[in-house]
């Protein structure tokens, strides 16, 4: 019975991502050391790297999305776009409040220009004006189409930004000892790359495990519509 | 703050953010199970 | 080729329109004559610090007044089901996207014509001879802004408080045309020529290839909703 294995997956896949929360959190806030420089404030990036790399990755299935729903007018292809989207929000806006949270005891101040932080924050722009089309426009489906071509729109934007925005930072920023777009992942410790490596499953597994929370709700909604209309 | 309470900030935002989520998410999908409850019921009757 | 002449066909009708009423035109120039009084007012624009503003401050401008012509771009087709009776004629919906575009790109360029000068006289800038490269500057984010904007436009066509979400969702897509404009202008303006600033004006053009290409393609779907 399909219903059936469909949960019996969810609830692996539930407690998968339950095992390596906790491993994650005992290994970034207890095993791994201190970072050499910034100390303990690094335990953040355990939070921070996972976290923006699910919202691009929300933002690629967002992409993925639209494109099947305008070729095939599938519904559960407008379904993936739309939960990856409320989620892929919730990360990114994350994303932003971790980073900025970092940067705080780093270089002394809440918010900074910064290439990273910056191009975080264009992405919360665009998630949150894809969720604010699908709210405003009255019509389902052509709520839908619309979103979509935001969607597809928006996702090839998204290189162009990053060069444009990184352009900016290093072209103009006079070199400093800190360099806040330097990726923080070089020169770093096995211990720490541990730590992060499994925080970054972790997240995968609860990304996905929040999916298919989403996408089944999504489902129940279109059921509800058909039988409504029956 | 010392470093330890801006990991703490940073952890306590995330995880709280999550969970709320996860719950909204439950809450949401046991209004849309009665909702169905009640349409399949006023069907057979 | 069919696609041009659709699309020469569908624009001389907007600018025979435009030119009869002037309704269009009008309000964004005298929009964007009213933004650099509101500048004067809002930043201290002495001779020195304003050739360094010069750019931000009419590209604000631009972007503000080009939002107005944007969701002014399909009133002339809302009456009378004009925009279902172009859909359903055989018409190649890239042809309708082009012409939409390039009479935006017009309506844009025309206002830009006008207000960069008056920009220079109103705060009095030193030299007048980057003009022309700054207008072709411009006019290179004009059409990065105008493209995306048409698609947008379209699609946010039947939705809820329209004009206050075309500019949220277009302005976060426009990021890389807004810095590429502006350094190229910078450079203009301080230097004289484009020199570092190359990549920018590359990137720019690229910007538009690449959204002017998408546009043809996808406007099918797009007016489909």
């Amino acid at each position: 019975m399909p219903q059936v294995t469909g949960k019996k997956r969810k609830g692996i896949l539930g407690a998968a991502t339950l095992v390596f929360i906790i491993a994650g959190l005992y290994w970034g806030l207890v095993k791994a050391p201190p970072d050499a420089y910034q100390g303990d404030s690094q335990r953040i990036m355990y939070l921070h790297i996972p976290s923006i790399l699910i919202a691009y990755l929300s933002f690629f299935l967002v992409f993925v999305g639209s494109c099947l729903y305008l070729w095939k007018r599938e519904k559960r292809d407008d379904n993936l776009a739309y939960g990856a989207a409320e989620i892929g929000v919730l990360f990114t806006a994350l994303t932003i409040v971790e980073g900025s949270i970092w940067g705080r005891p780093t270089w002394g101040v809440w918010w900074t220009w910064d290439a990273r932080l910056t191009l975080t924050a264009i992405l919360l722009l665009i998630f949150i004006g894809y969720l604010m089309l699908r709210a405003l426009v009255e019509d389902e489906s052509r709520a839908a189409s619309s979103a979509a071509i935001l969607g597809i729109i928006g996702f090839l934007d998204i290189p162009l930004i990053h060069m444009s925005v990184y352009w900016w930072r290093t072209l103009h920023q006079p070199p400093s000892i800190l360099r806040p777009d330097k990726l923080p992942w070089e020169n770093i410790h096995p211990e720490l790359l541990t730590a992060l490596a499994i925080n970054f499953v972790a997240f995968v597994l609860l990304y996905f495990y929040m999916l298919s929370l989403r996408l089944r709700l999504g489902e129940m909604h279109e059921e509800i519509k058909a039988r409504r209309m029956r | 703050m010392s470093m330890w309470g801006y990991v703490i900030l940073a952890y306590g935002i995330v995880w709280g953010a999550i969970l709320l989520y996860v719950v909204s998410l439950k809450r949401r999908y046991r209004a849309a199970e009665n909702e169905l409850q009640r349409l399949s019921d006023a069907k057979e009757s | 080729m069919k696609l041009l002449r659709q699309t020469l066909l569908l624009l001389r009708k907007d600018l025979l329109l435009e030119l009869r009423r002037h309704e269009s035109l009008m309000t964004m120039f005298f929009f964007g004559a009213q933004l650099l009084f509101v500048f004067n007012f809002s930043f201290e624009l002495t001779p020195a610090r304003v050739s360094e503003l010069a750019p931000g401050l009419l590209w604000l401008a631009f972007l503000f007044t080009g939002t107005l012509g944007l969701t002014q771009l399909f009133e002339g087709e809302r009456g009378n089901h004009c925009l279902d009776a172009l859909l359903m004629s055989p018409i190649d919906r890239g042809a309708l996207f082009l012409a939409k575009t390039c009479f935006n790109i017009f309506l844009m360029g025309l206002v830009e014509l006008v207000v960069m000068p008056l920009f220079w006289i109103l705060f009095s800038l030193p030299s007048w001879q980057p003009l022309p490269a700054l207008f072709l500057i411009v006019f290179l984010g004009n059409v990065g802004f105008c493209v995306l904007g048409t698609i947008l436009a379209a699609v946010t066509l039947k939705a809820r408080a329209r004009e206050l979400l075309l500019p949220l969702v277009l302005f976060p897509l426009m990021v890389p045309v807004i810095l590429a404009t502006i350094r190229c202008m910078e450079a203009l303006l301080r230097f004289g020529e484009l020199g570092d600033a190359l990549p920018w004006l590359r990137l720019l053009i690229g910007f538009d290839v690449i959204f002017l290409t998408v546009g043809i393609l996808i406007f099918d779907w797009v007016v489909d909703v």
